[in-house]
């Protein structure tokens, strides 16, 4: 966020041939600036045991990884490299700078514990003070911040915490940082309907994976945050014949999750000079229900 | 699957946390720089402060809007929405030092343990009812045994008493990456050996010179804690954890996608046994109730000749019929599918379409080393690489599950004929996994022929008199038995 958003680089990290990023500033930059929100895959640290919410790292798709590149506000890593050849290699200034890294988060994280108990305990001695005259009317006030800190603190009697306070906390940092190097770009395989996935993009719209409803792609008018996905869509080759059957069937499960089937091509063309994602040539047809 | 989008994971977050973590969250842009130090803090308190604010309530608060309408409300929303994503996504991992589980990366301590030793120990372990251990695919050496031990990582039995580390618990790599991402494990790269790390235990006769080379690591430790290592970001986790299909030591990211999937919703889950090198061996053991069965399919065909129906004319012989059995039985010419105990094909299962993990329901009983079979069997796949299992495929990957027939209370009973259809005989679940976006389907083995309706027709009388009066309409409804009464 601090970083200004003209010179941003997305790290992509290419790991076993899929494209994730770690960074949040990076998912929340091109969640705002290039209409990327992707598929949250990670377990969040908060809250582990269940499904509804996930966190980082984010899943691209291969032609979300390209169009970044495309744009040139992003770069692929080739990550399992990276990490393993310079971790077998580290110099001992970027291991301290690391280590230096690691070391004033972990104080910062103590600093957070530590307000946090003293809160919560704050709270449980005026909780206990209380008891006697009447209901308090601060509780209404503090409910939000105390709620966390309760959770936190609870388990912690106050002489372990004398003892436990020589040894900071352990940090696991999500991403890696400055540790590893900028990976130099590879090239990205996309799959055929990559056209018709900048087309959509282009024009505002976010895109998730189809298999939710059934197509290739599930295409929302705006951030998902908002609003429902309106189309799945599915792309077609410009020549390709389409079996009549293939638009009953989309059609109908379309209307069946409330949303419309769309389909789209490119138009190929004959030499080979235009770009990947020739926007101009695609060609894109909305098929809903006529309910007659 | 849910099939409105109500559900998507993020979507819900942003109005809960925009609820809970309240009006200090999001600060204009342009009194941001003014505030620098009270933003500073802010930042990281919400890096460190598990704000557990998200709860079934705040999930379904604010409806979303059919498409945007450029109003400022609608803006903020959705603004607030983002900002409240971004500060509960930044909370870094915190290990307090009373529950602090330390994992040590060693990729290639069992790298050169052999397919030999590692059969040898699958048949020991299956004399001892457990499960196999993928000895070679544990990267990660855990410290201390935690509370996870019960349900995630192995110990390697009948290794020699003088090697490093010894009786420590060793995870998959699936099992220390859903460890690291829901915070539990903090995986440390090694800049000694095993050797240094986890000397061997202490024998009697090198006591003393063992004993040095034990205390000397401790006093360095206390000098400096990195002195041994240092920690692991998640991203690097994943960069070391995370490959493509068949590498040692790795899983891949589609299957480690399901498998935390199916964790953080309370199931277990073990890498299923690889299949067994030798396919000789189990065709062998195969064989010979396999030629059991073939023979009382001859016997069946001999004396069903007698009913063999006549090269031409027709099916059902003219003459006096007194029940439906005698004339459907003549009309069975195709033979019907009967699934049996023993595999029906002897293939093995193709990659992809391959039994990949075990599946457990949550149980408080449940052990990694003790535990009943498994409630199901799970194949990965890609749902971009893959097409629709071809019937060679799909047959393998169910005759590699045991026979599973439904509940034997349902037997005979009318109305649990479509609950035993729908059960089948064997199944297998596949799990198709687009991007992070996992489908399960459940692929069952039915058995149409061993539920037929004729042999009903014929007592029809019996069990229509107490639905008489339901008249001939209701009685319609079990189709060719419409024509019933003509008999009587």
């Amino acid at each position: 966020m601090a970083t200004s958003v003209a010179d941003r680089q997305v790290r992509i990290s290419k790991i076993a041939g899929r494209y994730l990023v770690f960074d949040i500033d990076d998912v929340a930059y091109i969640r705002r600036h290039h209409g990327i929100c992707a598929v949250f895959t990670g377990t969040m640290p908060q809250n582990p045991t269940q499904n509804v919410f996930l966190g980082l790292p984010i899943e691209l798709y291969a032609e979300e990884a390209r169009l970044l590149v495309d744009k040139k506000v992003g770069y692929i890593a080739d990550d399992a490299n990276d990490h393993l050849s310079r971790l077998k290699s580290l110099d001992e200034p970027s291991r301290k700078a690391y280590l230096q890294s690691l070391k004033t988060q972990r104080k910062n994280a103590q600093l957070v514990i530590d307000e946090a108990r003293a809160q919560s305990q704050a709270k449980h001695k005026s909780k206990r003070k209380d008891k006697a005259p009447k209901l308090e009317p601060s509780e209404s006030t503090s409910t939000k911040e105390d709620d966390t800190g309760l959770f936190d603190a609870t388990p912690a009697k106050p002489a372990q915490v004398v003892v436990a306070k020589q040894a900071l906390p352990a940090v696991t940092p999500t991403s890696t940082g400055q540790l590893i190097s900028k990976g130099d770009g590879a090239a990205i395989q996309v799959p055929k309907s990559y056209p018709l996935y900048a087309y959509l993009n282009k024009r505002g719209y976010f895109i998730t994976p189809g298999l939710r409803f059934g197509g290739d792609y599930s295409v929302y008018p705006g951030d998902p945050f908002r609003y429902h996905a309106h189309f799945m869509a599915n792309s077609y080759g410009w020549d390709e014949q389409i079996p009549m059957l293939d638009i009953v069937t989309s059609g109908r499960l379309g209307t069946s999750v409330k949303k419309s089937f769309l389909m789209g091509a490119q138009q190929p063309v004959d030499d080979d000079n235009g770009d990947a994602a020739g926007d101009s040539r695609v060609r894109v047809f909305c098929i809903e229900w006529a309910g007659m | 699957m849910p099939l409105d989008d109500d559900d998507i994971p993020t979507a819900a977050l942003a109005a809960s946390v925009s609820v809970a973590a309240g009006a200090d969250a999001e600060i204009p842009t342009a009194e941001e720089a003014l505030e620098e130090e009270a933003q500073d803090f802010r930042l990281f308190a919400t890096a460190f402060r598990k704000n557990t604010g998200i709860s079934a309530q705040t999930i379904r608060r604010g409806e979303k809007d059919f498409e945007s309408h450029g109003t400022r409300a609608q803006e903020k929303a959705l603004e607030q929405s983002r900002q409240a994503m971004q500060d509960h996504l930044s909370y870094t991992r915190v290990h307090l030092p009373q529950n602090w589980a330390r994992g040590w990366y060693f990729p290639d301590w069992w790298a050169d343990f052999t397919e030999e030793e590692e059969l040898q120990q699958q048949q020991l372990h299956q004399k001892e009812k457990r499960p196999p251990a993928h000895v070679r695919d544990r990267v990660v050496i855990l410290e201390t045994s935690s509370n996870s031990s019960s349900n995630l990582g192995r110990t390697v039995t009948g290794q020699a008493k003088d090697r490093p580390g010894r009786g420590k618990d060793w995870l998959l790599p699936e099992e220390a990456l859903f460890l690291i991402e829901r915070g539990s494990l903090d995986l440390w790269w090694p800049m000694r050996g095993m050797e240094e790390m986890f000397p061997p235990e202490k024998q009697p006769g090198a006591e003393e010179e063992v004993g040095k080379a034990d205390e000397q690591p401790k006093a360095t430790a206390e000098a400096d804690e990195y002195e041994m290592g240092f920690p692991l970001s998640v991203q690097a986790a994943y960069a070391l954890l995370v490959g493509n299909d068949g590498e040692r030591g790795k899983v891949s990211l589609q299957k480690f996608q399901m498998y935390s999937n199916l964790k953080r919703a309370g199931f277990n889950l073990l890498r299923a046994p690889s299949p067994p090198p030798s396919t000789q061996q189990a065709m062998a053991l195969q064989k010979p109730p396999q030629s059991n069965t073939i023979w009382q399919w001859l016997v069946s065909l001999l004396t069903g000749a007698n009913h063999s129906p006549q090269p031409y004319g027709p099916l059902v012989k003219p003459g006096l019929h007194r029940s439906y059995n005698t004339i459907y039985q003549q009309m069975a010419v195709i033979p019907r599918h009967k699934p049996s105990e023993q595999p029906s094909c002897a293939e093995q299962p193709q990659a992809p379409f391959e039994i990949h993990y075990h599946v457990w329901k949550a149980a408080a009983k449940w052990t990694k080393l003790r535990h009943p079979p498994p409630d199901f069997y799970i194949s990965v796949v890609d749902a971009q690489q893959t097409d629709v299992p071809s019937y060679e495929e799909i047959t393998a990957l169910i005759d590699a599950t045991p026979y599973a027939p439904s509940n034997p209370d349902w037997a005979g009973q009318h109305g649990r004929l479509y609950a035993r259809l729908k059960h089948g005989h064997r199944n297998v679940l596949i799990a198709v996994v687009d991007h992070g976006v996992i489908n399960y389907m459940r692929f069952a083995e039915g058995a149409f022929g061993e539920e037929p309706l004729f042999p009903r027709f014929d007592t029809r009388g019996a069990t229509r008199g107490g639905k008489r009066g339901g008249g001939r309409n209701h009685r319609g409804k079990s189709g060719r038995g419409g024509r019933g009464g003509r008999g009587r």
